[in-house]
């Protein structure tokens, strides 16, 4: 049965739901290897460029990439606490998204900031990515903690 | 050499938050309506050669190919039509695009009609499809959407510069209260009958007071999201000369992109593409442009500036219609088309140049936080808005001479992407 919302103007209600199957290609070693504790990413060894999240491919000479295993150390380059978000992640608010700036890479890397307080919370502060124990497949599996 | 082209017919929708009363290409016609019979023109519709359709996402309406029933609705087949789709920038790229139809002498008359409804889904589902035109492998799943991306590009600007809560409020008060006088504008309940009811002027401290969305962006610093449309008319220089007494020349336009992760893209000591009137000894220690300034945004102010001959813009333009996604792009933004040094343009907004009544006034009709944000017609509308500036009839379209720029024979119109993924300037003359 179709619900109606609205008689006037006529409005109704048509929900709607998909599932995707959607292939990593050749960044799927990113995510396998943190199965084994490993946050391993990619660098191009003719441009000097470490990228994160990986790429098979270096847009700067379009060579192929050879995979690397980075510690994960770094600092935070800039923070904000989210009070509000798309429609999947409500039930986590309120929490924090972070750029870092890691040991080893060139790139920028967007995570989420997990801590006790959040207020402390500082551009600069030294972070460590962790890994989940419970993987998804998803970037999600790792996040930032602060780290001393 | 590419042809001359003007604007010559422009038409809006009232926007709002929910326009229940039609569908979307019932707005469409509503603006087509107005760009064909309320400018002072002498166009017949069958004087139209081919369409440019403005629109963003398939997901709002949950329909494929939209550009055709559009086409179809106004009466326009079997003539040429095309989609275009760049985000936020959407707009700003079919107006781009209907230049170059134009210039080139494929289309002797263009109409560009751009529009969103975005009412159909709740808040949370819409801004969870905006944030779907971000990288959905690494920047989605850990719970990103836009305001959040800004919010970090944000938090960087007042990092690497000093940038204030209380300059980007300013920024907000200005759009908002420009908007109280523009009949088409979502926050304007005294004029536009479709508007919020929560709307009408606000303050510095309104701005301060209001929710977190994502520090330090609150919720009045943030665009709306909107239902409306958007349509102008182009011509050759030929046509328009014979259509209006004002043609409004495009004279100059430019398009950028950078990276998706606003983190891939370079932070380069000393990078930033300069603009004729800057000194390099500015910028010797600046890493550009990181993800407290968009590139984009500067490459193609530089493309546009270069064509139209401006080498001070803030002095050779006299009005800006800018993406103000969010106050603190606003600010960015300034930096970007030159207005002021990259790191200053809170100042900017503070000394009030950027005023109605300033020096070099931005968003008078309202922009993306006081008058409308339906994405693929917010470019659309930036260069409507444009035009009637220009041709000096704002008054008699927005119900109120309070938004004219006196004297205004010079403009530019700023169309915006992603976290500046993809970004477009465009100059209009008298
Ligand atoms: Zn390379």
């Amino acid at each position: 049965m179709t619900e109606v919302y609205s008689i006037d103007p006529l409005i109704i209600k048509t929900p709607y739901e998909i599932t995707y199957k959607h292939s990593y290609g050749k960044t799927s070693k990113f995510f396998t290897s943190l199965s084994s504790g490993k946050l391993m990413t990619t660098r191009c060894e003719h441009c000097k460029v470490t990228f994160l999240p990986p790429r098979a491919d270096c847009p700067n000479c379009l060579g192929e990439t050879k995979w690397i295993e980075i510690s994960g150390k770094g600092t935070i380059h800039t923070v904000t606490t989210l009070y509000f978000s798309g429609e999947r992640f409500l039930k986590d608010l309120p929490f924090q998204l972070v750029y870092v700036d890691l040991e080893g890479v060139d790139t920028l890397f967007l995570t989420r900031l997990k801590t006790k307080d959040m207020k402390k919370v500082e551009v600069g502060m030294k972070i460590k990515l962790r890994i989940s124990k419970e993987l998804e497949w998803r970037s999600s599996d790792v996040w930032a903690e602060p780290y001393e | 050499m590419p042809k001359k082209v003007a604007a010559v017919a422009g038409g809006l929708t009232y926007f709002s938050k929910a326009r229940k009363d039609k569908t979307q290409e019932e707005l469409a016609a509503e603006a087509a309506r107005m760009a064909l019979f309320e400018n002072d023109i002498n166009l017949a519709k069958d004087d139209i050669d081919g369409t440019i359709v403005s629109y963003f996402s398939d997901h709002f309406e949950d329909q494929l190919l939209f550009g055709s029933i559009i086409q179809d609705y106004l009466g326009f087949n079997p003539k040429p039509s095309v989609r275009i789709e760049g985000g936020g920038a959407t707009g700003g790229l079919a107006v781009r695009d209907a230049y170059a139809h134009v210039a080139s002498g494929l289309l002797d008359v263009a109409m560009v009609i751009g529009f969103e409804k975005m009412s159909e889904v709740n808040t949370a589902k819409g801004n969870e499809f905006i944030a779907l035109a971000s990288d959905t492998d690494w920047d989605f799943p850990i719970g990103g959407f836009y305001s959040g991306y800004y919010a970090l590009m944000a938090r960087r600007h007042m990092e690497e510069f000093g940038t204030t809560e209380e300059q980007m409020a300013m920024v907000a008060v200005k759009n908002r209260n420009n908007a109280q006088h523009n009949k088409f504008a979502q926050t304007n309940p005294k004029m536009n009958p479709f508007a919020m009811k929560d709307g009408g002027k606000i303050t510095v401290d309104d701005v301060l007071k209001s929710p977190y969305v994502s520090y330090p962006l609150k919720r009045l610093d943030i665009c709306l999201m909107s239902d409306g449309a958007a349509v102008l008319i182009l011509a050759s220089e030929e046509k328009a000369k014979k259509i209006t007494d004002t043609p409004i020349w495009i004279t100059g336009t430019g398009a950028g992109t950078d990276a998706m992760r606003a983190g891939d893209r370079p932070r380069t000591v000393a990078g930033v593409p300069m603009l004729p009137h800057e000194k390099k000894e500015w910028y010797k220690k600046l890493e550009y442009p990181g993800v407290h300034s968009f590139r984009a945004g500067r490459e193609s102010a530089r493309q546009a500036y270069k064509m139209a001959n401006i080498t001070n813009p803030l002095k050779q333009l006299d009005v800006i219609e800018l993406h103000d996604a969010y106050t603190s792009s606003e600010i960015q933004t300034y930096e970007d088309l030159g207005l002021t040094r990259y790191g200053q343009g809170g100042k900017l907004v503070e000394e009030g140049v950027t005023a109605i009544d300033g020096d070099l006034p931005v968003n008078p009709s309202g922009g993306l936080i006081g008058a409308m944000h339906a994405v693929g017609g917010t470019g659309v509308m930036q260069a409507v808005e444009m035009l009637w500036q220009l041709q000096g009839v704002s008054g008699k379209f927005h119900g109120s001479d309070k938004t004219q720029v006196k004297n205004a024979e010079r403009g530019l119109i700023h169309s915006h992407a992603g976290t500046g993924t993809y970004v477009t300037a465009t100059v209009m003359e008298r």
